[in-house]
């Protein structure tokens, strides 16, 4: 596109090129009309993240509704961002959009902004899927907002090898046994210390924290509103992080370095969720065979796990609502566990082929054996809208820690911040 | 009618080097009809009343209001500010820019200055050189920001690898706080010293040869003519570029956010470990963008454009002192 | 003759160090595009290996390949094109108007517009983000181009810089003598202007252009759109999305560099001497 200044002087023109060269610009992209006029729209955009939901089921759906043209988009960087960025613009929202675990309970105030799956007929579907989950993706006053896609159910990923090589037990059972306590957990990274002494047994103070915070029957604000982030639950989970610092177990990895660590034996466990196995794959093809699961210390506890919701500006929430719950049937939700390490949400799938097969990453073992209880000791967490922004302070003050902060003073810090924070986004 | 010009008028020897305004033109008045001036300034002044001025301002009321960008937006006077005066996190954030600004800014122009002075009393090569040192300067941050991710690295870094065969271990470039605002300075001197050792030359240029024949006759060697007559020559234009760098060095944003910016849920745009990266306008962008609190970001951006004026004034203060 | 040779060597050495040390200097400023490129073509493995490879792999064309699966690459870099061009056209015009008319001529409240131009030079654009966001959006130009072509137009930058060439190089006399012939201000503009100040114009063109090209924060949050995004854009998301896949993000850092590096490198010599021309003039 050339508008060389000889023509413009011509014509005399000085916003006109403002809107010759916007006018051809802005034929491109797409955007669906909001709000479901007569027939069915010509396309339709469904946004999730990478590993969010299982790419070949998303290509299975756009060839399934042949009524519309399904465009999927896959976003990278800061997805609640740009979800929020967008609707607040009432411009290119997608039909269809993921979101995250983490960011659903932040986007429950603002349920005016999506549609209530329970008025297309998502009640009808509350039997099959857990309960807790279930909860999670609705408001205080019955609305559905957030259609379960999977949970996270958390447990210990292991190095048999290196385990062996430090004298510990490599069989799954008996390492849940050994390592059932956070104390036990602990002592393992000092005995694999001693053994591999460039081996650590936890990537950041800031995983051992959440899993631990997870673990508890509370989390950083009650379900009356009030701010309890100085008590005694988030304080053990604190202790318990500063404590991996303490004794030398923690790899101070914050970065994309964790990708190089879990290949080259720099982390000999991972505790995460079923999905956390997927990057464990992603950042080391080469080890297959080579990891392990079992039951983590303190018990199960849920992290991440996401859902699938219409914006209000989806053109045809019926049609949309049948392409969810097809991505989300137990077939399907099956295939994003082969897939992309999925956890599903819906119990039906536990007995799935899919689901009880051996996996060949984790040397053959059949993982739903320690996803399928741990699923179900899941506690009941409430989390507050503001629960994210909350915590921060406390990962922030995590990481001064492992650069040399006196943990008290980083507690200190962390609380009072945090405590601004609430009264920051409560007011 | 097209009138056209020989080079020969265009080569005028660098006189009212700095002065600010040009030889007055008194006898255009043609009667009090200046609408084609204003016409000429118009786009200009419209673009920015519509698209800078008006934002600005509005930013300003925002500053002084709780909103979240969808619901309403409700007046709270100074809370805002006072706020931000007991929040941590921002002095954390201004003492971070600062740091990043200082590490990044002083060097780097001293090291434009070497280098334009060496530039300019080489014959050959000048052309290559010239252009292999801006090409910096040209690129993506982006793609900056991301290969010296990569090379400064904890674990597979270039740099510690370099160390580590020297046998002088391994630095945590990235975890330690002070590491992590050097490798940003680095970045914003990698990118910025050929650009103003570019514009330092052009200003050398326009230095009289005669007067360091003269002090050549007086004895002084290359060094000390360098001092006493180049660098206080090139006053005016080394005052362009502490301003120009002060300002952009202190909006410091792209380098901290690629860096550090991950699709990890828990602490997008924090800055890294301890924060440390953290600066004024990527604090701003979190709370305006993540928390969604764009009263409180707006309240940032205001205190961080006082920060730059009041440098950017220091700056001139002090680099002004003589009439110029 | 002993005191010639030492002072003959002394002189050579000295030229000796000053090459070397601009050299230095040059390998400093071009070895990351150098290590780009060899990351680029690896394979992100080699990539993390200790020591890592130093030298050329043969994986360009596989990472290109991922890079292009995974983001519309050249859709963005078109439509950066598009906005750098439209950017520069704009800039040229509006700013090469101005600076004439402040060069040039007296007309009342002169100095305070003048002043006023200074001022926005402090502003950063950060402040105006969220308002301008704002505006976007009741205009409609959320995820549209034209929300980063028509804000870019004012650019004091470049009326503060065209004034200082325009006031040196274009002599009263020719004005003058346009002027008895006749021609009008835009006359004037455009016959005996334009034509002499070229050089500065292109120094000024290629700036705003590379500056429109590198522009993150606001195509990021005003680019709503993830299918029609500008190609510094595409590349955070490259990144943040597929972080694992290394040599393909660097393959795509490359990609992003490589045209406006060419451009800046084809048109170097325009650059540099219409810089020094409005250095000296200032």
């Amino acid at each position: 596109m050339e508008l060389s200044r000889r023509q413009l002087l011509r014509n005399g023109l000085y916003g006109a090129a403002g809107l010759a060269v916007g006018g051809g610009a802005a034929a491109c992209g797409t955007s669906s009309t909001s709000g479901s006029g007569g027939g069915v729209p010509a396309s339709m955009t469904l946004w999730y993240w990478s590993g969010g939901l299982s790419d070949k089921v998303v290509a299975d759906a756009t060839k399934k509704f042949t009524q519309t043209k399904l465009k999927s988009s896959v976003i990278g960087g800061d997805f609640k961002q740009k979800l929020q960025t967008t609707m607040a613009s009432g411009k290119y929202v997608p039909d269809i959009t993921g979101i995250k675990g983490e960011d659903i309970a932040s986007l429950l105030p603002n349920a005016d902004k999506f549609i209530d799956l329970n008025t297309l007929g998502a009640d009808k579907l509350a039997s099959q899927f857990l309960d807790w989950k279930w909860k999670q993706g609705s408001t205080k006053d019955g609305k559905l907002i957030g259609f379960p896609i999977d949970i996270g159910p958390t447990a210990l990923f292991y190095r048999p090898d290196l385990f062996q090589k430090a004298g510990l037990p490599t069989d799954p059972d008996k390492v849940a046994a050994a390592l059932s306590t956070w104390d036990d957990y602990f002592q393992a990274g000092v005995e694999i210390k001693k053994a591999l002494p460039k081996a650590f047994l936890v990537n950041n103070t800031g995983s051992v924290f959440g899993q631990a915070v997870g673990q508890a029957p509370e989390r950083f604000i009650d379900a009356g509103g009030k701010f309890i982030g100085d008590q005694a639950h988030i304080r053990n989970a604190w202790e318990l992080a500063v404590k991996t610092v303490a004794l030398g177990i923690d790899a101070k990895i914050n970065d994309n370095s964790w990708n190089a660590a879990i290949g080259n034996g720099t982390l000999a466990t991972e505790i995460g969720a079923a999905w956390h196995a997927l990057d464990i794959e992603q950042a080391a093809p080469e080890l297959k065979g080579s990891w392990r699961v079992a039951a983590g210390p303190g018990g199960a506890a849920n992290n991440g796990g996401s859902f699938l919701a219409l914006p209000r500006q989806c053109a045809d929430p019926q049609l949309a609502f049948e392409i969810v719950t097809w991505i989300l049937n137990p077939a399907n939700q099956a295939r994003g566990f082969t897939d992309d390490a999925l956890f599903p949400s819906m119990p039906a799938a536990y007995t799935l082929p899919a689901l009880t097969a051996a996996d060949p990453y984790f040397g053959g073992q059949s993982t739903i054996d320690v996803f399928g209880p741990a699923a179900k000791a899941i506690p009941v967490q409430y989390q507050a809208p503001a629960d994210s922004a909350v915590s921060t302070p406390y990962f922030n003050e995590l990481t001064n820690v492992e650069t040399g902060k006196s943990p008290d003073t980083a507690w200190s810090d962390a609380v009072s911040q945090a405590k601004q924070v609430f009264q920051q986004q409560a007011g | 009618m097209t009138l056209t010009r020989t080079g020969a008028v265009r080569r005028a020897p660098g006189r009212d080097a700095g002065a600010p305004v040009r030889r007055p033109r008194g006898r255009l008045r043609r009667g009090a009809s200046f609408w084609p001036q204003y016409a000429a300034v118009s786009p200009f002044y419209l673009i920015f009343l519509g698209f800078m001025l008006i934002p600005v301002a509005f930013s300003l009321y925002l500053a002084f209001t709780s909103w979240d960008g969808v619901g309403a937006i409700r007046f709270v006077g100074l809370r805002q500010f006072r706020f931000l005066i007991h929040d941590p996190t921002f002095w954390l954030a201004l003492r971070n820019t600062l740091a990043i600004w200082v590490l990044g800014t002083v060097p780097m122009l001293c090291m434009a200055l070497v280098l334009a002075g060496l530039l300019n009393s080489v014959r050959r090569f000048k052309a290559f050189y010239r252009v292999a040192l801006f090409i910096p300067s040209v690129t993506s941050l982006v793609a900056v920001a991301l290969f010296f991710g990569a090379v400064f690295s904890n674990s597979f870094g270039l740099v510690n690898v370099i160390l580590q065969h020297l046998h002088l271990g391994t630095v945590a470039w990235m975890s330690d706080p002070w590491t992590i605002k050097l490798v940003i300075a680095l970045l914003m001197t990698w990118q910025w010293t050929g650009y103003n050792a570019i514009i330092y030359l052009a200003g050398m240029q326009a230095i009289p040869k005669e007067l360091y024949e003269a002090a050549t006759i007086d004895g002084a060697g290359a060094v000390r003519a360098f001092f006493s007559i180049t660098v206080p020559l090139l006053r005016p234009i080394i005052l362009f570029t502490v301003i120009v760098s002060t300002v952009t060095g202190l909006q410091s944003f792209t380098e901290p956010q690629v860096l550090f910016g991950s699709s990890a849920s828990v602490n997008p745009n924090s800055g890294g470990p301890g924060q440390a990266g953290l600066t004024l306008i990527l604090y701003f962008y979190h709370q305006a963008f993540d928390n969604n609190d764009f009263g409180y970001g707006a309240a940032i951006a205001w205190a961080a454009f006082l920060v730059v004026m009041l440098f950017a004034l220091v700056n001139w203060r002090l680099m002004a002192r003589r009439e110029r | 003759m002993s005191e010639r040779t030492t002072a003959v060597t002394a002189k050579r050495l000295r030229g000796l160090t000053v090459h070397g040390v601009l050299t230095l200097a040059v390998l400093v400023s071009v070895f990351p595009f150098f290590w780009t490129v060899v990351m680029a073509t690896n394979t992100t493995h080699d990539i993390y290996r200790d020591p890592p490879r130093l030298t050329f792999g043969s994986q360009l064309l596989v990472n290109i390949r991922h890079v292009l699966d995974n983001v519309d690459f050249f859709g963005s870099m078109g439509n950066t094109f598009l906005v750098a061009t439209g950017t520069t056209v704009l800039v040229l015009f509006f700013d090469s108007l101005a600076a004439f008319a402040f060069a040039k001529y007296q007309f009342p409240g002169r100095r305070a517009l003048f002043g006023l131009l200074l001022l926005t030079f402090m502003l950063p654009m950060q402040l105006a983000l969220i308002p301008e966001f704002e505006i976007m959006v009741k205009l409609g130009w959320v995820g549209d181009l034209r929300a980063l072509v028509i804000p870019s137009a004012a650019n004091a930058f470049g009326i503060f810089w065209l004034r200082q060439y325009i006031s040196g190089a274009v002599p009263d006399e020719l004005l003058d003598a346009a002027r008895l012939d006749g021609c009008g201000f835009f006359r004037q503009y455009r016959y005996v202007a334009l034509p002499i100040i070229k050089p500065g114009m292109a120094f000024l063109g290629i700036y705003t252009f590379v500056g429109a090209w590198n522009d993150y924060i606001w195509p990021l949050i005003v680019l709503v759109n993830p299918e029609h995004v500008t190609l510094q854009v595409a590349l955070a998301q490259l990144n943040t999305a597929h972080s694992t896949d290394y040599s393909m993000v660097m393959a795509g850092a490359l990609l992003a560099l490589v045209p406006v590096v060419t451009v800046f490198a084809l048109f170097a010599r325009n650059f540099m001497s219409g810089a020094i021309d409005g250095a000296v003039r200032g």
